[in-house]
């Protein structure tokens, strides 16, 4: 637990906000609301760990990590990588830091380019890179050449298949391969953007494992996103617990599975279904009321507050500040004050 | 393993030292065109036309330029030669005058079918029938020939066997003291003057003077026509600043131009009145090739040929132009402008259409205003404008019809780009750091590139029928190039009495059309392996 603390973050993200404008209007356009889809985070990923972010379709997890990765320009905020702020910095700065910090998508069928052979996907972050000059000047075609043969056999493909194209290879075949190509340029941090949700389940354990192996091996660190709440059980070193655009609680994996305190984070985990028919049938499940309210207006209460159980007068007007609990255990709710 | 592997170092082999191939999606396309057999005919039917476009210059064929009057509307035979086309025309004519004027008698039905014939106008079959009949009764010996109609046959005869083409490949100079010969157009301007005077038997000064006052008159002539708008005055100075700046290479060019002009034709003379009695009485034999003495020292290499033993397969045009050698060069034309005009506006299209596309916002809002007004404008009236504005010749053809016609390619592309942006593989891209134009032209592009592809192989086809279309409004090609189009034009004319001169090229058009356009859907087909109406 403690050398955990220790370790120094390796990502730092504050307050990012991230607005999607909706624009009307004809010619001229006009900003008439946003989406909201990520409104003010705040968290650090340290050395060797993983954090999973969990929340239900539409939490904005996905955003998150794209905002992390400059996919999209975030409205405020930072992203502090390496001490670097990437939102600010300037352009060949933010490409050389974010050399490591590279991704791997939700849908294997669509995350590789199908005109393309397995050589010049895993190939591709390092022949753009050295043709941005930003690679050392030693790194030839023949050398990527050899990595990519190093990588697919890393991750478990047969390097004979580097002429082949994505059509050809089974589900978990081409998340290995968005896998070495996540890896080819040696990043610290890989945001894996629910590698696993595409997947059979068979196949969902196969690719934990390597990702596993590969964390191990390498000294990587993951964001991972999953709604699957076993799988960030699994793999994860902290959860995060994210709800309309705003992280509810975190903490310590162990902890939030056996001791969660957000009430939405408890009707989560109430959610998912116990392998045991005899506690599953005498269980009691919080079942919550009401739909995911939209993320287009401003709020100035909880954000929980619309479906909350346990609702108070002051939650409409407040926005609970994460509280922290114990070392590692921090929570966003009036209840814990 | 195969012969022709793309690159050694590329390949890759398993534990079992097999070689590994992928199958590329275009690979897959391939092979289901294969499989379908209209698309199959329709490549080998392009790839005829083309092969026959492309190497129409060393094919036997006529020059397509070449105007024998003689010739003219010529029909299309295997087995006659244009001689004997000629002199059945000519009885078929006397028989028929001789028919109206009441000394060659038919049958009274045969008359009323005839009448009939000419009050629709149609002569050929008049003129077909008439030569039949009058063959048969001249040779049952119903009807004789009035001396002067076997006069006039006789002549024609005599004529069909003695018309020679002359062409003068080469004129020799030999050199008195040595016997060498020398090729006079290798010679320096002062030295074939020299001759060409000597040969009519004047002086080079006289000579000199008269060829730069033809080469004023050449000149002014051109001035005239480029600038008709001014005065005679103004052509004149003109004129005289044109031939002060002259330099003495380009006079000399023009006076040896002239002079080899004026000793060929005396060449061609000589041979003519030289070779005339051999044709006559046979004694030589067609073609010849022989070296003719002009006078003195000159001679020239000339080559003769019968005028009269030419073939023409499809027949000839209202100038006697072989329309064979005319479909062909026409193919050139067409087939050029539909490639040409397609692979220019795809390459804009691409560019434009991709652009918009991708960056969008401003830069997609821009373009695709500009291509919706010019989408409102009327498409056959800005390329008929573009063409009286540049002038009409091929290349400006190019251009008009470029510039206008890749609207609909960078509308499309930009669909195909948008519905692609968002692909997680795009993504993937970008979050590697790939910049802009290897996103495009990585990624997107070749992902769209079969509907791309399907869609220029289907037009094609539209620019052939555009360029078509303004030829034969005449405001495409011009004489003497031919395009299918034009050469459809210039036979809608004389469509009942020459109906060879419309149906050879309009057949040669609608297969090639046909062809393309099932190649398209094939392509369509084979890209696209859910679409219903596979194979």
């Amino acid at each position: 637990m403690s050398n955990i603390q220790k370790q120094k973050p390796l990502l730092e993200v504050v307050d990012l906000k991230q607005h999607f404008p909706i624009e009307s209007g004809f010619i001229i356009k006009r900003q008439v609301g946003a989406v909201r889809a990520v409104d003010g985070i705040s968290f650090t990923v340290n050395e060797g760990e993983t954090l999973g972010i969990v929340g239900e379709s539409g939490c904005g997890k996905s955003t998150t990590v794209r905002s992390i990765a400059q996919l999209y320009k975030p409205t405020s905020g930072s992203v502090i990588f390496d001490g670097i702020d990437l939102v600010n910095a300037p352009k060949e700065q933010m490409l050389d830091a974010r050399k490591n910090i590279q991704m791997i998508f939700q849908d294997p069928y669509a995350s590789l380019d199908p005109r393309m052979t397995v050589r010049s996907i895993i190939g591709e972050p390092l022949e753009i890179y050295r043709k941005r000059g930003m690679l050392d000047p030693s790194i030839d075609k023949e050398v990527i050449e050899k990595r990519v043969e190093e990588l697919m056999e890393r991750v478990g493909l047969n390097r004979a298949f580097k002429n082949r194209y994505p059509h050809e290879f089974s589900g978990g075949q081409r998340q290995r391969i968005g896998i070495a190509r996540a890896l080819a340029l040696n990043p610290k941090i890989i945001l894996a953007d629910e590698p696993v949700s595409a997947l059979d389940v068979s196949i969902q354990s196969q690719i934990l494992n390597l990702l596993h192996d590969l964390q191990k091996e390498f000294g990587l660190t993951y964001v991972f996103i999953a709604h699957d709440l076993a799988v960030i059980e699994y793999i994860s070193t902290r959860v995060a617990v994210m709800y309309l655009g705003k992280i509810m609680e975190l903490s310590r994996s162990a902890d939030l599975y056996k001791n969660p305190l957000h009430p939405y984070t408890k009707a989560l985990l109430s959610a998912a279904p116990i392998p045991d028919p005899e506690i599953e049938r005498k269980r009691k499940r919080i079942i919550l009321t009401g739909d995911v309210p939209s993320p287009n207006k401003e709020r100035f209460g909880c954000y929980f507050y619309d479906r909350c159980p346990h609702r108070m007068e002051k939650c409409k007007t407040n926005i609970p500040p994460m509280k922290r609990i114990d070392e590692n255990h921090e929570v966003a709710c009036w209840l814990y004050e | 393993m195969k012969p022709f592997s793309k690159k050694k170092s590329l390949e890759t082999t398993n534990e079992f030292n097999q070689v590994i191939v992928g199958n590329s999606l275009t690979k897959d396309a391939w092979r289901r065109l294969k499989k379908n057999k209209m698309a199959v005919l329709s490549v080998i039917i392009v790839s005829i036309y083309i092969l026959l476009a492309a190497l129409a210059p060393i094919l036997p064929i006529y020059p397509y330029d070449e105007i024998i009057l003689d010739h003219q509307h010529l029909k299309p035979s295997f087995t006659k030669s244009s001689g004997e086309l000629l002199l059945e025309k000519r009885m078929a004519d006397l028989f028929t005058q001789a028919w109206r004027q009441g000394r060659l008698e038919l049958t009274p039905e045969e008359d009323d079918m005839l009448w009939a014939w000419i009050d629709k106008s149609e002569a050929n079959k008049v003129w077909e029938y008439m030569f039949q009949r009058g063959s048969e009764m001249v040779e049952a010996g119903a009807y004789t020939f009035s001396s002067a109609e076997q006069r006039n046959l006789d002549n024609l005869a005599k004529k069909l066997k003695t018309d020679l083409q002359i062409t003068v490949n080469r004129v020799w100079h030999t050199v008195e003291e040595t016997g060498e010969k020398e090729n006079v157009e290798k010679l320096p301007v002062d030295q074939i003057v020299a001759l060409y005077a000597h040969m009519i038997g004047s002086t080079v000064e006289i000579e000199q003077e008269q060829y730069m006052r033809e080469i004023a008159q050449q000149r002014l002539k051109i001035i005239q026509t480029q600038n008709a708008e001014m005065s005679a005055e103004d052509h004149q100075l003109l004129l005289a600043t044109e031939m002060d700046t002259m330099s003495e290479r380009e006079k000399d060019r023009l006076v040896k131009e002239n002079v080899m002009a004026k000793i060929k034709t005396r060449a061609k003379e000589i041979a003519n009145t030289d070779l005339k009695a051999a044709a006559g009485d046979e004694s030589a034999t067609f073609p010849l090739n022989k070296e003719i003495a002009i006078q003195d020292t000159l001679s020239a290499d000339i080559k003769a040929t019968k005028m009269h033993d030419r073939r023409y397969y499809l027949g000839t045009d209202h100038q006697g132009r072989d329309m064979l050698s005319r479909i062909i060069y026409g193919g050139q034309v067409s087939i050029a402008i539909g490639f040409i005009g397609t692979i220019t506006s795809v390459f804009i299209g691409i560019i434009l259409g991709s652009l918009a596309g991708y960056l969008g916002g401003k830069v997609d809002y821009f373009i695709m205003r500009v291509v919706d007004i010019m989408y409102g404008l009327p498409y056959m009236l800005l390329v008929i404008i573009a063409m009286a504005i540049f002038g009409r010749n091929i290349l400006n053809l190019f251009f008009a019809l470029a510039i206008i016609s890749w609207l609909t390619i960078s509308r499309m592309v930009r669909g195909q780009i948008m519905s692609l942006k968002n692909q997680e593989f795009i993504e993937a891209a970008r979050s590697m750091g790939a910049p802009t134009w290897r996103i495009i032209f990585r990624h997107l592009v070749p992902n769209s590139l079969s509907v791309i592809i399907v869609f220029s192989t289907l037009r094609i086809p539209s620019f052939i029928m555009t360029e078509s279309f303004l030829s034969f409004l005449g405001l495409g090609v011009q004489a003497p190039y031919a395009s299918w189009g034009s050469l459809v034009g210039d036979a809608v004319g004389g469509m009942t009495l020459y109906p060879w001169k419309l149906f050879f090229p309009a057949a040669t058009m609608t297969i090639f059309l046909f062809a393309m356009n099932f190649l398209g859907d094939g392509l369509r087909d084979a890209f696209d392996p859910q679409s219903k109406n596979q194979l």
